[in-house]
């Protein structure tokens, strides 16, 4: 559960920092209020899509095949994760940037517009909000701590906007790409446990097979970003 | 819909990459040597991150 909890946290904390940087720059076109109600909408409807997810899991019926379900979804997930955070620390791809994302869309000439902005704040929120909906969901059921795990995801969201109630300014400090990181890592671990489990394999040290999944992959996502660093120079 | 679609299947190089990987530790588990399937799924993971990351 722990390990569960911890990697919806780090995931929440991440995407609730880019859906942060989008909600300040519409805050400050057409007030907090509408903003914090695009952004409380967005909220609800991720409520709703976490219900009828773990709604929609939990009568697969078939422990099995939701374990592979699951699993498969993190493996998705994992990889795709990983694979950016290598090429952001390799120097293959730029590192997010909030604060020039911040700028690039108080630049924007529709972000006056009540309504588009209103928009933008609402997909913004969603869109961010959708990574850690699947997060939720997937390590929930499978854990059986779907609360918990919302619990956590809300937790960081109340960590963002504290903090960036006291920065006044876009989170730019955040080390994003080293949480995604360990996030790819970890959720990859757990999909690759699950996986395999539900295909008939009997992992050797049991649970403990996830933290020597997880070591592997930190291991070895270091090793390739060092290799293509190395490519580059 | 399409971002709600990208966050759940990835790109099609993410999904093929995923469903290469899987498919063949599957394969590897019918086979008399399946207790490696352990070790396939996570070292063509971590290929499949090298590649993604390239891409």
């Amino acid at each position: 559960m722990i390990g569960a909890v911890v990697a919806t946290f780090l995931t929440a904390s991440v995407e609730w920092v880019e859906a942060y940087t989008i909600l300040l720059a519409v805050a400050l076109s057409i007030g907090w209020r509408r903003a914090a109600g695009a952004g409380l909408c967005a909220l609800g409807a991720l409520a709703v899509l976490t219900g009828v997810g773990t709604l929609g899991l939990a009568h697969l019926g078939n422990l099995v095949v939701l374990q592979f379900v699951v699993g498969f979804f993190l493996v998705l997930f994992g990889v795709r994760w990983l694979g950016k955070a290598i090429a952001r620390r390799a120097g293959l791809k730029k590192l997010h940037d909030e604060a020039a994302e911040f700028a690039a869309l108080r630049e924007r000439a529709d972000i006056f517009d009540a309504r588009v902005a209103w928009a933008i704040a609402f997909n913004g929120v969603l869109l961010e909000g959708l990574e850690v909906w699947l997060i939720v969901v997937a390590l929930g059921v499978q854990t059986h701590h779907t609360l918990a795990a919302a619990g956590a995801a809300l937790a960081a969201a109340v960590l963002v906007l504290a903090t960036g109630f006291l920065v006044r300014g876009p989170l730019a400090k955040v080390p994003e790409n080293t949480i995604k990181f360990t996030v790819g890592c970890g959720i990859l671990a757990f999909g690759t446990f699950w996986v395999l489990e539900a295909l008939g394999y009997r992992w050797p040290f049991g649970e403990f097979s996830i933290l020597v999944l997880f070591g592997f992959n930190v291991t070895g996502g270091l090793a390739v970003a060092q290799a293509y660093k190395t490519r580059l120079a | 819909m399409r971002g709600f679609i990208k966050t759940l299947f990835g790109d099609a190089r993410n999904f093929c990459t995923a469903a290469i990987c899987v498919g063949g530790a599957a394969l590897v588990l019918h086979t008399p040597a399946a207790v490696a399937a352990g070790v396939v799924l996570p070292v063509g993971l971590l290929i499949g991150a090298a590649y993604l990351a390239r891409h």
